[in-house]
């Protein structure tokens, strides 16, 4: 089996390199972390220096993903020799009961940090992620509503209660979760482009003009999201066929639709380079975009 | 009722996807022949498209989806024929609200379309089973059909193919209507995938 250094012709130093970059970025490549991970640590763990303790755990993780229980039993043993009755690597004892369905137990261990110190918030955060794995929704819900109570800034928190209501169809509650992260975080595009995405979803016509000035808002945070793009010429659309739009807002929108449908057109274009394949998905947009052409009454 | 079949090109790059994000939830169209069928004779899935991976549940991705693909398909004379999802969870096999609202559209235009659920945990590396569930629109509700019909067209050549895309980790490369929009030249047909399993058949 061929190393990854020998495949890939990469240096230690650069895979060290890769796994920080994966780790700062919060990638879940489980597959290739593990790959690289498990390589360094059984060649260079020498080499590693401080280092090696965040491997670890990145590694651990990993392997959980991928079912290597030796693997992350391995870094497991490395850390709590290294870091005896550490609250974080109780925490990852934990984790490796949850990836292998012992719920119970890991219940109880996290449990136990939380005896002796009740602010840990990774351990109440993996007890959601229990209830979530369970299919306990509701329930999860409910308990990380009560943690973003006591820690309103957690903004992993309230992405993860946005997706949870997004997953039980409650469209109006999600869109909440993501106004908290669009006010602490106003120059995130991808917050904005979900919420224009849920307001669209939810329908009627004030949510759809909602949807499309999030939309629009995205795009100028990003002019380069196509999602908002898309977005902005599928709201502006509907609401200029709207039979509930006024004929002044009915104009204003084909015109948005009709902007909208240039912008995607050239976005195609440039991808193109005249690829045949590209070429199909261009053409395919052209054709979909005139066959939607909503024109004004 | 009528049948739905797969080939191997769509029930592999379904799978295919599945594999490529295990962590979450994913959902593809399925697209047949346009032609006329005899009594009798089953639809025929002959390729898959893969869309989304995440979170499903939104409507104006899907919506551009569903028109890109529906336009795509009038120009290849194929229709689309079904929709696919893998739940997040591995036990979690029902299709939820949103699966059988998209089924019900793609079933305003296709009568016989067909909503596939991904039994996750019938994904392994041997292909031992077939990892879907079928789903038939009978009197507004969406029943599952007899897993004993067997719902490949040909089953051991996608179980042998199936089986040599995952040793290889072909999913690496298989591109989703997620990833198109991520960046244009993604092409969601998946050209090499397709060439693959043409060279092993």
């Amino acid at each position: 089996m061929a190393s990854v250094s020998d495949m890939y012709d990469v240096t230690w130093e650069e895979m060290r390199d890769k796994l920080r970059k994966w780790r700062e970025e919060n990638y879940r490549n489980s597959e290739q972390i593990v790959e690289v991970g498990e390589e360094l640590i059984q060649e260079h763990a020498s080499k590693l220096g401080d280092d090696i303790w965040i491997i670890y755990e990145q590694v651990m993780i990993a392997a959980l993903d991928c079912s290597r229980d030796d693997l992350a039993t391995t870094c497991l043993h490395e850390l709590k020799k290294q870091f005896q009755g550490s609250h974080r690597v109780k925490r990852l004892a934990g984790m490796r009961l949850e990836a292998l369905e012992r719920y119970d137990e890991a219940f109880k261990m996290y449990n136990d940090i939380l005896q002796d110190d009740s602010t840990n918030t990774a351990a109440r955060k993996r007890k959601i992620a229990i209830l979530k794995a369970q299919g306990k929704s509701t329930e999860a819900i409910r308990e990380l509503n009560e943690y973003l109570e006591q820690f309103v800034g957690d903004q992993e928190a309230w992405h993860e209660l946005a997706e949870l209501y997004i997953n039980e169809h409650d469209y109006a509650k999600a869109a909440f979760s993501l106004e908290e992260l669009m006010m602490t975080n106003p120059h995130n595009h991808l917050y904005c482009e979900q919420y224009a995405e849920v307001k669209y979803t939810q329908g009627g016509i004030e949510n759809l003009e909602l949807s499309r000035k999030y939309f629009a808002q995205a795009l100028k945070l990003n002019n380069r999201n196509m999602r908002a793009l898309f977005g902005l010429y599928m709201s502006a659309s509907h609401i200029g066929a709207s039979p509930k739009a006024s004929a002044k807002v009915k104009k204003d929108n084909v015109k948005y639709a009709a902007w909208a449908a240039s912008q995607i057109n050239r976005a195609y274009q440039l991808a193109g380079h005249g690829t045949k394949e590209t070429k199909c998905s261009l053409k395919a947009v052209e054709e979909m975009l005139e066959s939607m052409q909503i024109m004004p009454s | 009722m009528t049948v739905i079949k797969l080939t191997t090109q769509a029930y592999c790059k379904m799978l295919l996807h599945a594999a490529k994000y295990p962590h979450c939830a994913v959902n593809g169209l399925l697209v047949a022949e346009n032609q006329k069928r005899k009594d009798g004779q089953p639809v025929l899935c002959v390729d898959c498209v893969p869309l989304f991976h995440g979170t499903l549940a939104l409507a104006p991705m899907m919506e551009i989806a569903l028109t890109l693909i529906d336009t795509w398909c009038k120009e290849n004379k194929y229709v689309i024929a079904g929709y696919y999802q893998a739940n997040e969870r591995i036990k979690e096999t029902r299709p939820n609200q949103f699966a059988e609202k998209v089924a019900a559209r793609i079933a305003e235009n296709f009568s016989e379309a067909a909503l596939i659920m991904v039994d996750n945990s019938n994904i392994s590396m041997g292909c031992y089973d077939p990892a879907i569930s079928v789903f038939e629109h009978h009197d507004n509700k969406w029943k599952c059909r007899d897993a004993s019909i067997d719902c490949c067209e040909d089953w051991s050549e996608a179980q042998k193919i199936m089986s040599a895309l995952l040793e290889d980790r072909s999913y690496d490369s298989l591109i989703d209507f997620d990833n198109h929009l991520d960046d244009l030249r993604n092409d969601w047909t998946n050209p090499e995938i397709n060439k693959s399993i043409l060279y092993l058949c």
